[in-house]
């Protein structure tokens, strides 16, 4: 069993979390601070006739209610279009969106206020879901669009006037009618993808301190850089005025990603001019955000050897009410739908569309999921009409590495065909009990590691002890551990020498944000970089203080290595101040100049995953069970073995959830099930015993000791892996997620 | 609003307390509020999650939907209590070797439910760790690490004391 073998190397910050002494935003005390509740939209899609906010600002501990009138004139935000007002003023969008902040001295006060808060709707027509939106004289959502470009990502969103489209992405190469003409079987298939809940066990909370000389704030955020940028320039204040401090974060797997909560809790503390906590519950995050839904056609045409010979793909995705980064989703699964194969001929077209539900938001390698579950149900559906395996159809079609799967990518950094085998290994010869069917492969290729931009500061002290500062967000990962452990062995100092600092805006250099499993190349590679930057400052210094040659010099543990012994950096500094004091500061960056623009090409670096399930179905019931399961992924280099292995075990068993049961639905628009009674996720009985977790080394990456990024590859193939075990052992394919027992044993039932 | 007052007198993790608190006043509440314990965590609220797990009388409670008014009277033990002075409990060193922890949300109410579990069955099949600890969701480990850990546990040594066990 793999474990670590002391405490003085595991994770710093799981010891402060298994003591209860972790603090998170949710713990925080401001002294003066007040409590917000969001006064949130039973409205589907109408406009506000009236809002009444007397009786709420009367009662007792209600310091203040916040309105939509009261900033409207600080204007609307967003990432990739300026979509979103702080508060609905005109009109609402969905439900749960805010429409009022009661701002109290208690959140129990504020809670109750919020109660007597009365809106007059007048509905407007709806537009439930993808379908609707697309639908020919279909209500608007949004009546008119404003793109950003280049603002949070590179490019921007491309709306389609007059419509629910707020992003259309089309990729092209070569001529796939052409070669769907030429080919021997042309097989086409459609799925769906439904919207699924983060559900981060911390919901989301933040408190804003609003003063004359600057903005501070707290909160579990996943991009403090992206909430600095969106709220500096709501509040018209400068970048340096506006401080965000993220503390520890209960999990976020992108739904804590670019700005949720912030901008509103600002404008409440702005009101009021003191500290303002508003601390969701888990049922207002899922009225916060949740995963894009998507509806998916794809077709394949191959010729008698089973080549693929084209590939097309219609993917519209469910944004909600606000773009959000929805744009980015699109795109992303679009180039996700391709898959680790070589196809000549390519037609992806993605749109994002309005609906009147919960915004879309980031979710853990975005686009991915719900273009991975279409892609490799429909292989192995190809594989079984023109007579092939599902690993042979595979096999016969697989991108080797070095290959591009698409001229405007990356070549490949990985050998999937090894992938595919270690699981194939792992899982060994077919259990008894399920027989030699009931097992489903599925791969999967993204395109993670966005916006090369990273900043890292390094500071040796005296005494050995050594300062990380960098924006990178502590959120389980173990990131900060991580970038301990760079530090140390780039500096050649014990791993328990080595602070990372709170993530903070005032202290760490600018970092675009954690997330897109870039932290560990990027700001990585940064901390790399400052880390040798300050090693080199430490041996010029030492050099010249001790007057040898620099070249005779090496950093060992608290001191340096000379031809004469070893001189303490006490010692060193002492010798060059005058005083035992001083400190030397290294500074490290990536960005697209870097390495000869080397890192200018997208993605980054590829994270690939190969998935293999076995299951046991319950013919009477339906119900699924998952008996084994196997996962591998290649990741360059293992920095902390049991947290790289932790991060693909949840992001399966996460992945399980939306396999199994997880949907976060709504009828005509109205959440159905948006409450935590109502809304399951795995538990521990879901869970396997036996789950194989492969990480494959070949230290080829960009990162440090070369490192790719992980974390998210491995939610990919569990949905199709189990879906194409249904398919070998019983021929019944579900095409819509989730596979409930219902869908299953209809299914079963239509078959026989 | 002047809802009616009430006189607890309690233990803490081993100490004497009382607090005057409104009767509707939960435990998770008192606890993190007016004692300033926050390791016990406020997650789904509903009793669904276990993140707000804590010990009344040697039985695990959702402290979320537990009155405070209940404990009068009684012995509450939370993650704080079942911290040594120095150094970490069996069931904590277990969990941070093993890598049972990311973002940590979950882990005080893990932290509280091992515990009992060993306390209840010290030799814990894999059965029984699986029926105690399906009220605990963890969303970010995928349970493997944590399932791994307790079974370090199961059957090492006979009983658990963790508040005795102190490491350096
Ligand atoms: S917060 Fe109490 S059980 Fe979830
Ligand atoms: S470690 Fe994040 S919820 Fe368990």
């Amino acid at each position: 069993m793999i474990r670590f073998d002391s405490l003085s190397e595991a994770r710093p910050d799981s010891i402060d979390k298994v003591t209860g002494r972790a603090v998170y935003a949710t713990d925080l005390d401001i002294p003066g601070m007040l409590h917000g509740h969001v006064v949130r939209s039973t409205a589907v899609h109408a406009r506000i006739r009236a809002l009444d906010v007397g009786a709420a600002r009367a009662a007792p501990g209600v310091v203040d209610v916040l309105c939509g009138a009261d900033v409207a004139s600080l204007g609307c935000w967003g990432l990739v279009l300026k979509d979103r007002p702080i508060l609905a003023l005109d009109k609402v969008r969905y439900v749960g969106e805010p429409i009022a902040v009661v701002i109290a001295d208690s959140a129990e006060a504020a809670e109750n206020a919020a109660e007597l808060v009365e809106v007059d709707y007048a509905a407007l027509p709806r537009v439930p879901d993808s379908k609707a939106a697309l639908a020919p004289g279909a209500a608007l959502v949004h009546e008119s669009h404003s793109p950003l470009e280049d603002f949070y990502f590179r490019g921007g969103a491309r709306p389609i006037d007059g419509t629910n489209v707020f992003h259309r992405f089309l990729s092209e190469v070569g001529d796939v009618a052409a070669a769907e003409a030429a080919a021997a079987h042309v097989h086409e298939d459609h799925f769906s993808f439904p919207p699924v809940f983060h559900y981060a066990l911390e919901p989301h909370t933040a408190i804003a301190d609003f003063r004359e000389d600057g903005l501070t704030i707290w909160s579990g955020a996943q991009s403090p850089a992206g909430v600095q940028k969106v709220v500096s320039r709501l509040f018209g204040l400068p970048l340096a005025k506006v401080r965000i401090v993220v503390p520890y974060v209960g999990g976020g797997f992108g739904g804590k990603a670019s700005v949720k909560i912030e901008p509103l809790v600002a404008a409440a503390s702005w009101k009021v001019r003191r500290p303002v906590r508003i601390a969701q519950s888990l049922s207002d995050s899922m009225l916060t955000c949740r995963r894009l839904g998507a509806r998916i056609t794809i077709r394949t045409a191959v010729d008698r050897e089973g080549l693929i010979l084209a590939k097309s793909a219609d993917i519209v995705l469910d944004g909600g009410a606000y773009a959000d980064t929805g744009s980015a989703v699109a795109t992303k699964a679009a180039n996700r739908i391709i898959g680790p194969y070589v196809i000549p001929n390519l037609r992806l077209e993605a749109r994002a569309v309005y609906t009147n539900t919960v915004p879309g938001a980031a979710f853990r390698s975005i686009g991915g999921p719900q273009a991975v579950w279409a892609a490799e149900c429909h292989m192995d559906n190809v594989a079984a009409a023109i007579g092939l395996s599902p690993v042979e159809f595979r096999l016969r079609n697989l991108a080797a590495r070095g290959q591009r799967i698409r001229p405007d990518l990356r070549p490949l950094d990985m050998d999937m065909g090894e992938l595919m085998g270690l699981v194939r290994q792992a899982m060994g010869a077919a259990s008894a009990a399920t027989g030699p069917d009931a097992r489903g492969l599925a791969l999967a290729a993204s395109d993670p590691g966005i916006v090369a931009i990273g900043n890292a500061l390094v500071r040796l002290k005296i005494d050995g002890s050594v300062l990380v500062a960098m924006a990178s967000v502590e959120i389980g990962q173990g990131v900060h551990a991580t970038m301990a452990r760079i530090a140390a062995e780039t500096l050649n100092q014990p791993f328990g020498s080595v602070t990372v600092l709170p993530t903070d805006t005032g202290t760490a250099p600018f970092d675009w944000g954690t997330g897109a499993s870039r932290s560990t190349v990027i700001v990585g590679a940064s901390v790399e970089a400052a880390a040798l930057d300050a090693a080199t400052q430490m041996l010029d210094l030492a050099a010249e203080a001790l007057a040898q040659d620099r070249t005779a010099l090496a950093l060992v543990p608290g001191g340096i290595a000379t031809p004469q012994g070893f001189r303490s950096f006490h010692e060193v500094f002492h010798l060059a101040y005058g005083v035992d004091s001083g400190e030397v500061i290294g500074r490290g960056a990536l960005n697209p100049r870097s390495r000869g623009g080397a890192l200018r090409e997208a993605p980054l670096f590829w994270e690939t995953a190969a998935g293999m399930a076995e299951i046991d179905v319950d013919e009477d019931t339906g119900a699924i069970r998952l008996r084994r399961y196997a996962s591998a992924a290649d990741v360059g280099r293992v920095i902390n073995r049991v947290s790289a292995e932790g991060q693909d075990e949840g992001a399966s068993v996460q992945g399980l959830g939306h396999t199994l049961f997880e949907a976060l639905e709504f009828e005509d628009g109205q959440p159905v099930n948006a409450s935590p009674v109502d809304y399951n996720i795995p538990t521990l009985d879901d869970v396997p015993d036996d789950f194989h977790t492969i990480l494959v080394e070949h230290h080829d990456g960009p990162g440090p000791g070369g490192a790719k990024g992980m974390g998210e590859g491995a939610i990919l193939p569990i949905a199709p892996a189990i879906a194409n075990a249904l398919f070998a052992r019983y021929g019944v394919r579900v095409n819509d997620l989730p596979l409930t027992p219902e869908k299953v044993w209809r299914a079963l039932r239509a078959r026989s | 609003m002047s809802a009616a007052e009430i006189d607890l007198r309690f233990t803490l993790n081993g100490r004497e307390v009382q607090a005057r608190v409104p009767s509707h006043t939960l435990l998770l509440d008192l606890v993190r509020e007016r004692f300033g314990l926050k390791g016990s965590k406020r997650s789904c609220d509903m009793e669904v999650c276990g993140a707000c797990t804590m010990m009344l009388d040697g039985n695990l409670v959702s402290s979320c939907t537990t009155l405070a008014a209940d404990a009068d009277g009684r012995a509450v033990v939370t993650v704080e209590g079942l911290t040594p002075a120095a150094g970490l409990s069996r069931v904590q060193e277990a969990l941070v070797l093993h890598g049972a922890v990311q973002c940590g949300f979950c882990t005080p109410g893990f932290v509280v439910a091992i515990t009992h579990l060993l306390q209840q069955h010290p030799n814990a099949d894999d059965e029984q760790i699986r029926r105690h600890l399906r009220g605990n969701l963890c969303r970010c480990t995928g349970y493997v690490k944590i399932l791994a850990a307790v079974r370090s546990l199961a059957g090492t040594e006979p009983g658990l004391q963790p508040l005795a066990h102190e490491r350096t």
